[in-house]
């Protein structure tokens, strides 16, 4: 299996993800970057923080960018939206 | 020889002589199973050093770490409370070493020795407010302080500042997905407590990050103390 690093940026700083995890696809990647997402969601709306400048930036082990995720696709779709407006 | 372990260290000279007939030592690395849930246990292990982690399991390939122990305790408790199993998982979470003796030797020992017996009772109780506090830390604490938390509690059991863990290891530690431990270790690191590079932490400022953990921890270690001697 592929490793992918899922790293976060918010804009001003990179966090870096420096172990990888092991996925099967780009897709599973993307699957894991929308769990953690709305793990992180849940943490920080009960912190009263907002993390919608965040973003998910996966790479490969080369630090290739494969993809990004950001954080408001993990939300429901009605609230994304309104984020969005 | 004195032991590192501090229940073998707390017992009676002569009670350590009842056992140490019977001890074999063996280095364990990390990953190494102890105790497979639902299957007798044959072994009681007392680690001399490195980390084990009990985990309750949900299904066969997931679960939670609820408990932890290194040269405080020892694993294979049930053994203790006259049971011969248990639905947990047991496995070397960093490599270490420890002494081992047959389940049936320990049990027949325990029942000669009352206060051996008594003493290994009183750890029973120390580990079972660990777990409580565990449980606390789990409904009201955000990852951050059970973070904290938790590596104070490794550091406890080991001698250096450095703690060797993966991202990974403290995800299935705390139950949660790895990116969620990422930014907990970056806060941490923000705030000065710790130092993280791959695979590896060291801790920096250990009051500080006491006092972060909050009512998490202390009140199990306290209770450790009281009821067997000196946890670190």
């Amino acid at each position: 299996m592929p490793r992918f690093f899922l790293h976060i940026d918010d804009g001003t700083q990179r966090i870096e993800d420096e172990e990888g995890s092991d996925l099967l696809d780009l897709a599973a990647a993307r699957e894991e970057a929308l769990g953690a997402a709305r793990q992180l969601w849940a943490a920080a709306i009960l912190a009263g923080q907002d993390i919608a400048a965040r973003r998910f930036v996966i790479t490969d082990g080369d630090g290739t960018v494969m993809d990004t995720v950001d954080m408001d696709e993990a939300l429901p779709e009605k609230l994304a939206r309104r984020l969005r407006l | 020889m004195a032991f590192n372990n501090r229940l073998l260290r707390a017992l009676s000279l002569a009670d350590q002589e009842v056992l140490r007939a019977h001890l074999r030592w063996s280095e364990l690395e990390r990953g190494t199973v102890l105790v497979s849930p639902d299957e007798p246990i044959s072994r009681v292990w007392f680690p001399e050093s490195g980390l084990t982690s009990i985990i309750a399991m949900a299904g066969s390939d997931q679960g939670i770490e609820v408990g932890l122990a290194g040269r405080d305790g020892l694993v294979g408790m049930p053994l203790v409370l006259d049971a011969d199993r248990t639905p947990h998982r047991i496995f070397m979470q960093v490599s270490g070493a420890a002494y081992s003796v047959d389940g049936d030797i320990f049990r027949a020992v325990l029942d000669d020795h009352a206060s051996i017996r008594k003493l290994l009772l009183r750890y029973v109780q120390a580990y079972s407010t660990q777990t409580t506090y565990t449980a606390l830390s789990n409904a009201m604490h955000t990852v951050e302080e059970r973070l904290a938390r938790w590596l104070l509690m490794s550091h406890d059991r080991q001698d250096d500042d450095e703690i060797p863990l993966t991202h990974d290891f403290l995800a299935l530690m705390l139950g949660v997905r790895r990116p969620s431990v990422t930014i907990a270790l970056h806060s941490l690191e923000g705030l000065g407590f710790i130092k993280a590079t791959r695979g590896l932490i060291l801790v920096r400022k250990r009051e500080e990050l006491e006092e972060f953990a909050g009512a998490g921890y202390g009140v199990p270690e306290a209770e450790y103390e009281r009821l067997i001697g000196q946890l670190r």
